[in-house]
């Protein structure tokens, strides 16, 4: 009885543990958004960038863009959202929009476009998945391994 | 009314014989602190910072000596599993704080695989904990270089290429942490003045303090005590000598692996081939700075001992070089200073065991000699 | 049939069967994967001949039941001294390699009687603390090559004109003299005879040694010390000679190491030399208490047969180098599994 009892509970102290680690896996996933005002093509019909479009992040300005610049930031999460100032041409009166995104769970890097996004398009046109150059193959990095001649000496 | 005074003069000499090396090191450290010409509020704060950063690590170092096991120089192995987590978990893209939780949890499989294999052989090594254990780290030290540096990324799926080597497998030298760097430490941290206190890091370490002060009065703690005072007699009582002292060095394991992942949040990469080599050394030199001894520790030893090393550890350097006018000396002298604590603390133990066996052996063979006579 | 294999096993070891096989494994590979033999063999009987000394001088400690010499490097030590020394008053070519012998004697001498000294205070705790009597006496050495005052040019740093290079070469000192002297060549195979005759009269020394009154006195108290006390002998000066020995043989060994490497090497260098040597003699069928001329032998030509071999092999069989590991992992269990050995936890 006792056993039962006590193997119950560790199977339960298990299953706290795992859930745990499940919820972590969800709530930690980190994102790089990175957000464009570039114009866009889509099915044919282009999308101008816009003349300015100032980017908030959690009330602080990250960035000012102008025609064609990228800004980026990090998120801890799948939910991201931002606040756009934005001047769609010349001597234009500012019109603010809050943009809340749902990040998808694989993406690492994710570009999202803001005229197309303003322009109200299917999600697919204005979020892509952001593929960073292939690195430039290094030959120097040396052969890591440390026995030997790792002398136990230095900070801590 | 004469006593009095030479029993208290009796007392001082005894604190001062029992705590031979802290005093040494306030010595050392009143010394070098004007010399070596650091700010108070640069000390404290880095004193701090040190003290969050290593006292987790040094907590895992007393169950053992509780459990008579000496000093676990396999705590490196509790650092590797904390590394092998670390460098999952960045691979999986988990971040902040979820991501040094979700380390935690994955470390504790390896910690406890490490742990057991740890503990049964040094049950085959009964008398030798500490030689044994260190070369232990050295044996698992190449099973994890040969996992990490040639099975990751060919036998282990690793995903992201900023972590592997440019051949395609193995893992670069240093992977970044960026993404959780300092995460506790900076969450609810206060700042007086100049100096940063890392309040969420301290309050886990008091709530691990407390953990311990607990779990010594269950039934497995004091199983452990009996186990470390007397194998013998705890056998004959009952107990399963082999099941605790493997337990011990599990949870020693267990808890140097989250050691060493707060260690890292703190730090912000990961070296990947060398950050545990030291590990082991460190602490346990400033755990014998605090006043503790292979047979004895308390939680009062590790702080005390975290701040003095730590000090010593910042300012020997820099007075080195102010007064011999090289800074090597300096650094020298504290790798020597940590490696003479070592020294001379396992040379006080074993001489207080061979006095303790030599009077126990007077005993007997005057109880022998009691006993013919009364034939 | 199985059971003569078994207890084969059994007194063999298990990992001294799987390092010879792997070792006999090599050799056969090295051919077939156009690994040029010739040039690893030699390879492999020079590192022989500059290592074996230092394997030699575990030796005397493990007989009179001091265990394993993990205190190595306070030897190291004085035979570093007396390289340095020898240098710095300006001996040249092979006279400062016999100076530096005679310069290192007193220094073993004297360090290892304060060594021996010491372990016998703590009898039963000898390897832990002969490994940090090591370590402690390295990195205060370290303080010392810096503050010293030696003044020979191609010894100290250029530019502050004081303190200690890392490494220092010997050309033009002792370099290479044993190894040279006597040089036997083969075919492509050199075999440097001078270095292995000098290992070789050590060698029949030490055996000799243990035949005469003093060496199986110090058998007996590495045995049974209860027994050799009953039996009249000093055990704490049987002890402390073993000690004193040790340390000289390291001093020597260290020595002969560098006539063959061509370099002295300071400051942290001599760290973990210890280990090598250690797993040497463990691989060569030495226990914590057992040790022969023999074992010394076969682990060495083992122990540096791995070294030299799984570098070229592996790399051209797999084309990456994971020698690292593979000696790490060999070395280390080996002494592990030494340490746990059932029948030698009693003592």
């Amino acid at each position: 009885m006792n056993n039962t009892r006590k193997w119950v509970f560790r199977g339960f102290t298990l299953l706290v543990v795992l859930a745990i680690g499940a919820v972590m896996f969800v709530i930690g996933r980190g994102h790089t958004v990175y957000i464009d005002n570039k114009t866009l093509e889509y099915n044919g019909e282009t999308y101008e960038a816009l003349q300015r479009s100032e980017v908030y992040v959690g009330g602080e300005r990250l960035s000012k863009l102008a025609k064609r610049e990228r800004t980026m930031s990090t998120v801890i999460g799948q939910s991201f959202e931002m606040k756009l100032i934005n001047t769609a041409n010349k001597g234009d009166e500012p019109t603010e929009v809050t943009v809340k995104l749902t990040l998808p769970y694989g993406w690492d890097g994710i570009v999202v476009n803001i005229p197309g996004y303003l322009a109200g398009l299917p999600q697919d046109a204005w979020m892509t998945e952001f593929v960073s150059a292939p690195e430039p193959e290094s030959e120097e990095e040396e052969e890591p391994g440390a026995f030997e001649d790792e002398i136990p000496m230095g900070d801590i | 009314m004469n006593l009095k005074p030479q029993g208290a003069g009796k007392s001082i000499l005894n604190i001062l014989r029992n705590n031979t090396v802290p005093i040494m090191f306030i010595i050392i450290c009143s010394i070098c602190i004007p010399i070596s010409g650091f700010s108070p509020a640069y000390l404290l704060n880095e004193i701090l910072t040190r003290l969050g950063r290593n006292a987790f690590l040094i907590l895992s170092l007393l169950i053992p000596i509780m459990a008579g096991m000496g000093l676990n120089f396999g705590m490196t192995l509790g650092a590797m599993a904390g590394e092998l987590a670390l460098i999952f978990v960045s691979d999986w893209q988990i971040w902040g704080i979820p991501g040094v939780i979700l380390a935690m949890i994955v470390s504790v499989p390896f910690s406890v695989v490490l742990g057991f294999i740890c503990g049964k052989l040094l049950n085959m090594a009964k008398g030798r904990e500490m030689i044994t254990s260190y070369i232990i780290s050295f044996f698992i030290n190449g099973v994890y270089q040969l996992i990490v540096l040639y099975l990751m990324g060919s036998l282990i799926p690793i995903k992201h290429s900023s972590i592997k080597l440019p051949r395609g497998y193995g893992i670069r030298n240093t992977v970044s942490l960026l993404n959780m760097r300092q995460c506790i430490d900076n969450l609810l941290a206060i700042r007086i003045g100049g100096v940063k206190i890392p309040a969420l890091t301290l309050l886990i370490i008091a709530l691990m303090c407390l953990l311990i002060v607990w779990f010594r009065r269950t039934k497995l703690g004091q199983d452990m005590r009996a186990v470390g005072q007397d194998m013998q007699v705890a056998r004959d009582a009952g107990i399963q000598v082999e099941r605790t002292r493997i337990i011990s060095i599990i949870i020693s394991t267990v808890l140097a692996g989250f050691g060493m992942i707060l260690y890292l949040q703190n730090i912000g990469n990961l070296s990947t081939y060398s950050a545990h080599s030291q590990v082991g050394m460190f602490c346990i030199a400033a755990l014998l700075v605090g006043g503790a001894s292979v047979d004895h520790a308390s939680i009062g030893n590790v702080f005390l001992g975290a701040v003095l090393f730590h000090l010593m550890f910042i300012v020997a350097p820099q007075a080195g070089a102010k007064i011999t006018g090289d800074s090597m000396i300096g650094e020298y002298f504290r790798v020597f200073v940590s490696y003479g604590v070592i020294t001379m603390a396992l040379i006080m133990y074993e001489m207080k065991k061979r006095r303790q066996k030599a009077s126990i052996g007077e005993q007997l063979a005057l109880a022998q000699r009691e006993g013919s006579r009364h034939e | 049939m199985k059971e003569k294999l078994s207890s084969f096993v059994a007194s063999f070891g298990l990992p001294r069967l799987i390092i010879s096989a792997f070792l006999l494994a090599l050799f056969i590979l090295a051919p077939i994967v156009g690994v040029d033999l010739p040039m690893q063999i030699t390879n492999v009987i020079n590192r022989f001949s500059w290592n074996a000394v230092l394997v030699l001088a575990m030796v005397p400690m493990v007989h009179s039941g001091c265990g394993l010499n993990f205190g190595l490097p306070l030897g190291i030590i004085s035979g570093l001294l007396g390289a340095t020394l020898s240098l710095e008053f300006g001996f040249t070519g092979p006279m400062s390699f016999v100076m530096a012998a005679l310069i290192s004697t007193p220094f073993a001498l004297i360090l290892g009687s304060g060594y021996g000294w010491l372990l016998n205070k703590i009898k039963g705790g000898e390897m832990m603390i002969a490994t940090y009597v090591g370590f402690s006496s390295v990195s205060f050495m370290c303080m010392m090559w810096l503050l010293l005052p030696y003044h020979k040019a191609d010894m100290v740093w250029g530019l502050a004109g004081k303190g200690l290079r890392t490494t220092i070469s010997l050309e033009g000192y002792y370099d290479k003299v044993l190894s040279r002297f006597l040089q036997i060549n083969i075919g492509k195979i050199s075999i440097p005879v001078g270095a292995l005759l000098l290992f070789a009269l050590l060698a029949t020394a030490m055996w000799a040694f243990l035949h005469t009154k003093t060496g199986t006195a110090m058998t007996a108290v590495g045995s049974n010390p209860v027994f050799a006390k009953a039996a009249g002998i000093h055990v704490d000066r049987i002890r402390m000679l073993s000690v004193v020995m040790s340390t000289w043989l390291a001093a020597i060994g260290i020595l002969v190491y560098e006539q063959g490497f061509g370099f002295i090497q300071l400051y942290m260098a001599p760290f973990y030399m210890a280990l090598p040597a250690v797993s040497a003699i463990l691989i060569g069928g030495a226990t914590v208490n057992k040790a022969t001329i023999m074992n010394v032998i076969l682990g060495t030509f083992l122990f540096q047969g791995i070294v030299t071999m799984t570098p070229t092999v592996m790399n051209s069989v797999i084309h990456t180098d994971m020698s690292e590991v593979v000696r790490v992992i060999a070395s280390q269990g080996m002494i592990l599994y030494a340490l746990t050995r059932k029948t030698e936890v009693t003592r």
